[in-house]
């Protein structure tokens, strides 16, 4: 049981933090949003100021100018200002993040659009002229963003950054910084990645791309809509454009299915904010239903499914630990199609475990219970909104057909089987059910007195001891174990201290000794003439020659 | 394997232990009999491309659990699927019971889907006639009325196998045909509605 509370507390904690990070992404996205508002609204400024210039329509050109004096136009919207001024005015009540998210947007846009321009350069050369002036300032700015980019990254690791609270507790309502500028990046690495992939296509990329941007802000302006709506809408438009890709690509499905899903993950990745978990369907509190739902069926064993699967062999344990992570992370993806790989990674771990288990490749009579075990024990966060979210979004050519498809249509299968799960589909009695969901009892205490009764035609891997049990066992003896070898380092290091100790004191001994035996004598330095003096082997020596004096 | 375009969606439908998966590995190792055969971590979801005249048809084989503990899920399963290939073992008379509820569950879901009614494990029935327990005439009867076709087959002999899931790949590609060549239009609009809001909307 304690165990268990463990286990669930520490799963929660788990789907809090996430499902924090998630609404720090949103609220960011928020401001990225406002950001990009305000410079569509400058442009659309800009273009009909000059319209009306040209077509010689007069207003007074002092009750347009901005009231700083700066020679640009001034609107209601910013007290009067020009976006620049308003921009300057408005920096000093905001926080320098927020400025730099706003820059990064505006950024963006014009790499965007720069991108574009020089694909048009290369095209036409009548068209060359005007792009090139954007293009030469979006190199420069490019340069200025990877130095700042390199700083923010640093600021990112750094600590200071990480535990400022004065920025957080100065507007509570904006995310940490760092947040908010990994999420941008991430929103702008897309962009630039479908850029790139559009830059190869030539002059239908550039089609491409207008009609996503003219989509995206269609799609701005219709969140009231019905999740039902939206999801019609986005349907309509994959619809629309593989058909017009069709055409072009002459057939070719595998090039528009690489072209597919990369409108799907730009688009998707803009959008996710205001379709995923709409406020105007019940997906939020369904998510809640199902969580508390799996967290009320925490009792709920291997044996009780029937699982094919033995957690006491390393390596499925590991797949096991693996396929939980899978599909804990489903929800930290943003493309549908990313969070359908997270449902497949998932998957194959399970066939992994299954197979090591059984020694056989698995079928879904397998498959399935070993699914709904694993989402009974990951309780993945915003379940429900994740299923609506991929079955709203997700392009229908990966959703009902091939691998992808297929283990989605597992997890549908494992979700419903958990909210419709009764004593029956346990091989339970309706009076054990009710208890264990009451949390009167635990099915391992009853297993305390009568061994657990292998359920069926499960073969599985029951060794009819609870899982559970087995594992305190393991961690008792672990830690018996531990235990042990904690004793032993301690009694080694006594024994180092006390070798320490005792040849520190030889040594002092040693030495001494040697002190005693060698007083330290100076001697007077020996005459400079007596080279040999020191030679042992001096008398060996024959002696020396002494001059003799002959006769003669 | 994903990275296979599936045109047909092919479930297979049956009780626990008839040999659903084993019929699939059948025919997926048949045709692998050559080459290597260790890519395949499960045999949930085969897709196997077959050989339609001039035409390449490929069928995405989705196995579902059997158990009755999941019968209410079933119909998740075949949604959108072009064919169900129901299965039932020739020496266990319960497990042909199961397959009428499929076969009603199919016929009021899925109008569009083909079946097929498979008896598996044929081998034993002609090693001993005495195994049979579903005597083939009353299957015909039953697949005549449900406009079925029949195949009695064995995974260990593979006898039938291939024939099986030909004919699926066939009656899948002539129907495709009489699609495309009625109402192009018509036919994308209609692949939309069925595909998009199926899954889940229960």
């Amino acid at each position: 049981m304690r165990l268990f509370t463990i286990f669930a507390e520490c799963n929660s904690s788990y789907v809090f933090s996430k499902f924090a990070r998630c609404q720090c992404r949103e609220s960011q996205l928020k401001l990225f949003k406002s950001a990009e508002d305000h410079f569509l609204v400058e442009i659309v400024k800009r273009e009909m100021s000059q319209k009306s210039e040209r077509r010689g329509i007069h207003v007074d050109q002092s009750e347009l100018l901005c009231k700083k004096g700066c020679g640009y136009y001034g609107n209601a919207a910013w007290q009067g200002l020009c976006s620049k001024c308003w921009r300057e005015e408005y920096q000093r009540a905001r926080q320098k993040q927020i400025q730099e998210d706003w820059a990064l947007a505006e950024k963006l846009q014009r790499e965007e659009e720069a991108a574009y321009a020089s694909i048009q350069g290369a095209q036409s050369h009548s068209q060359a002229q005007p792009s090139l002036a954007p293009f030469s300032k979006f190199e420069e700015k490019k340069t200025n963003e990877k130095t700042r980019k390199v700083t923010t990254v640093k600021k990112f690791f750094s600590p200071s950054s990480r535990t400022a609270p004065k920025k957080e507790s100065h507007e509570g309502k904006t995310p940490s910084p760092s947040i908010s500028r990994q999420s941008s990046i991430e929103t702008d690495r897309v962009s630039r990645d479908f850029v790139d992939f559009l830059k190869n296509l030539q002059k239908p990329g550039r089609e491409i791309h207008k009609q996503c941007r003219l989509f995206i802000e269609g799609m701005a302006n219709k969140k009231d809509l019905g999740a039902d709506e939206l999801s019609e809408c986005v349907q309509d438009f994959y619809q629309n454009m593989s058909d017009r890709l069709m055409t072009h690509f002459k057939g070719s499905t595998e090039r528009v299915e690489r072209v597919m899903d990369q409108v799907e993950k730009y688009i998707m990745t803009r959008l996710y904010k205001n379709v995923f978990c709409p406020e105007t369907t019940d997906d939020e509190k369904k998510d809640l239903a199902t969580q508390h739902r799996i967290r009320a069926l925490h009792w709920v064993n291997i044996q009780m499914l029937c699982v094919p699967v033995d957690e006491e062999i390393p390596e499925v344990a590991d797949n096991v630990v693996k396929a939980i992570t899978d599909i804990i992370e489903m929800d930290s993806k943003r493309v549908p199609r990313d969070k359908l790989a997270c449902i497949t990674r998932c998957s194959k771990h399970i066939f992994n475990a299954i197979k090591i288990t059984k020694n056989e490749p698995a079928s879904a009579d397998d498959f399935l219970p070993t699914l709904i075990y694993i989402v009974l024990k990951a309780n993945p966060p915003r379940l429900q909104s994740n299923i609506q979210y991929i079955t709203r979004f997700c392009n229908p050519s990966r959703l009902m057909t091939g691998e992808d498809g297929y283990y989605f249509t597992n997890l549908c299968c494992a979700v419903a089987f958990i909210e419709k799960l009764d004593a029956q589909s346990l091989n339970l009695s309706v009076e054990d059910f009710e208890r264990y969901m009451s949390g009167q009892a635990s099915p391992r205490r009853q297993e305390a007195e009568a061994p657990w009764p292998p359920a069926g035609p499960c073969g599985g891997g029951g060794t009819g001891t609870s899982p559970c049990l087995t594992q305190v066992y393991q961690n008792l003896d672990l830690l018996a174990g531990l235990g042990a070898r904690q004793e032993r380092v301690l009694e080694g290091a006594r024994t180092l201290e006390s070798d320490l100790i005792n040849w520190q004191e030889s040594v002092e001994r040693e030495v001494q000794e040697i002190l005693e035996k060698f007083p330290l004598e100076i001697r007077p330095p020996a005459s400079a003439s007596a080279i040999d003096s020191d030679n042992v082997e001096n008398d060996r020596l024959p002696p020396p020659l002494q001059p003799q004096v002959f006769a003669g | 394997m994903s990275g296979h375009r599936v045109d047909a969606k092919v479930v297979m439908l049956g009780k626990e232990s008839v040999g659903k998966t084993s019929l699939v590995e059948r025919f997926v190792h048949h045709r692998f009999l050559v080459g290597p055969y260790q890519n395949t971590i499960g045999a949930a979801f085969v897709a196997r491309q077959v050989q339609v005249g001039d035409k390449v048809v490929t069928l995405g084989i989705w196995d579902t659990a059997g158990s009755e503990r999941y019968e209410a899920m079933s119909r998740i399963y075949y949604r959108g699927a072009k064919a169900a290939i129901v299965c039932y073992d020739l020496t266990d008379s319960s497990s042909f019971l199961r397959v009428k509820f499929w076969v009603k569950e199919l016929q009021n879901c899925e109008e569009h889907c083909k079946i097929y009614l498979c008896g598996t494990k044929n081998d034993l029935v002609e090693n001993d006639r005495s195994m049979r327990q579903v005597d083939y005439h009353d299957v015909q009867d039953f697949a005549d009325e449900i406009k079925a076709q029949l195949f009695e087959t064995s995974s260990k002999t593979g006898s039938n196998v291939d024939e099986l899931f030909q004919k699926v790949a066939e009656d899948f590609n002539n129907t495709a045909f009489q699609i495309i060549t009625g109402e192009k239009g018509v036919d994308l609009g209609q692949k939309k509605n069925d595909y998009f809001y199926s899954c889940c909307h229960h």
